[in-house]
């Protein structure tokens, strides 16, 4: 799993929702197919909310982890 | 135009078919209905023509999925039930009859829903609209456990309900399905029903589940899948004056059931009840169990 290439970091730490989900998407939207977007974001309802609604919209979900106190969401474009 | 003759039948229903009489003289409201609150556009459009024709240029929308009408002459209520049955506009219901049956709109667009809870509302029209019974009879089907459209306060009430499983060969590990369930359960049961084991697998125990799907949302990998639909069956629900929730009796019940229990509580309702009352209380009478074997 460690040699996944991060393309591009979005730090959403601080940001409530459900702005990190629209500021995930903005940035998934800026990007091309297959590119690989790492976000870092809250506990709690943060980390939930934005992975359930990003699977939602459909792009594929590498890797979620808890860092200490925040958590990294890792996620491939879809088409 | 010729006036037309009513005969008896169309003088009944004249009366129940949802016109009811306002508190200014020679003023009525019409009361329409709407199943599962899914109304084309086309035909709202005909419910402007009404309301500019007949009433005062603006509709209630009511609190049971219909729309009303005030304002309507009492020599204009004829030609406002043709008009009516022309635009395909169906009649609500008063007095001792049962109303419309509401809906949330369930999966057809939630993100929570297990069923099209607005599509069986309009299947089910038929079966649960209209029937003659001791005081009122209302039935609600909600998507979920968030119970939008609030079962629990319909004499029946259903409730749309999901048992979760696990692919554990899917699972990276990330431990967001033991945090969501943790919180759900905490509010209840106190007991999660998923938990990590030494190596960040999930572990599900059932007996402690809610049913509402959060870790089947929030998996990331799609790990947890809903297995089986179903529906929570509440009966006795009310609001009113005296207000009394809905007694659950049943889970996990197959759509396919619905239309018989409708059927069942309608004709034991009328079994049991004395005029005037309604299903909840007389229920507190006669007892849960009776009431079981003669719906389920
Ligand atoms: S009850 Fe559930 S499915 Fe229905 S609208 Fe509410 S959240 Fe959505
Ligand atoms: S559906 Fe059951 S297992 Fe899944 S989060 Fe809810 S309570 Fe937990
Ligand atoms: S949410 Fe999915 S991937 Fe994460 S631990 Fe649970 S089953 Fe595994």
């Amino acid at each position: 799993m460690s040699d996944i290439k991060i393309d591009q970091i979005l730090d959403l730490k601080g940001v409530p929702c459900p702005m990190n989900f629209v500021k995930t998407k903005l940035k998934l939207e800026s990007m091309q197919a297959g590119k690989i977007l790492e976000v870092l974001l809250d506990d709690g309802e943060p980390i939930k909310n934005v992975t359930a609604s990003t699977k939602e919209e459909g792009h594929e979900i590498l890797k979620v982890e808890e860092k200490n106190g925040y958590w990294n969401l890792i996620v491939r474009k879809s088409r | 135009m010729a006036l037309k003759k009513y005969n008896e039948t169309e003088l009944l229903d004249l009366r129940t078919g949802g016109v009811l009489k306002q508190i200014q003289k020679d003023y009525f409201i019409l009361r329409t209905r709407i199943p599962g609150g899914h109304l084309k556009a086309e035909k709202l459009k005909k419910y402007a023509i009404l309301a500019k024709k007949y009433g005062k240029d603006y509709v209630h929308v009511s609190t049971r999925q219909g729309i009303e009408i005030p304002w309507i002459h009492i020599k204009n209520i004829n030609s406002l039930l043709k008009d009516m049955k022309k635009f395909g506009i169906l009649k609500g219901a008063c007095g001792p009859r049962s109303r419309n049956l509401i809906a949330c709109p369930g999966s057809s667009v939630c993100r929570f829903g297990f069923v099209d809870a607005e599509k069986l509302a309009m299947k089910l029209d038929k079966v649960a609209f209209g029937k003659e019974v001791p005081k009122k009879f209302k039935v609600a089907i909600t998507g979920c456990m968030n119970s939008c459209a609030k079962p629990q306060e319909n004499d029946l009430g259903f409730q749309a309900q999901g048992e979760p499983e696990v692919d554990l060969d899917a699972c990276i590990h990330c431990t967001l399905c033991a945090k969501v369930c943790e919180k759900v359960c905490a509010r209840g049961k106190g007991q999660p029903a998923i938990v990590m084991d030494k190596d960040k697998k999930p572990v599900y125990r059932k007996e402690n589940c809610y049913f509402e799907g959060d870790c089947v949302r929030v998996c990331p990998v799609s790990a947890w899948k809903t297995k089986k639909v179903g529906f929570k069956v509440y009966i006795g629900g009310k609001v009113g004056r005296f207000p009394r929730f809905g007694t659950e009796i049943a889970e996990f019940v197959e759509e396919k059931k619905i239309p018989k229990i409708i059927e069942k509580s309608v004709e034991y309702y009328k079994e049991i009840a004395n005029k005037g009352e309604r299903f909840g209380e007389a229920l507190d009478r006669t007892g849960l169990k009776k009431a079981k074997d003669k719906i389920l």
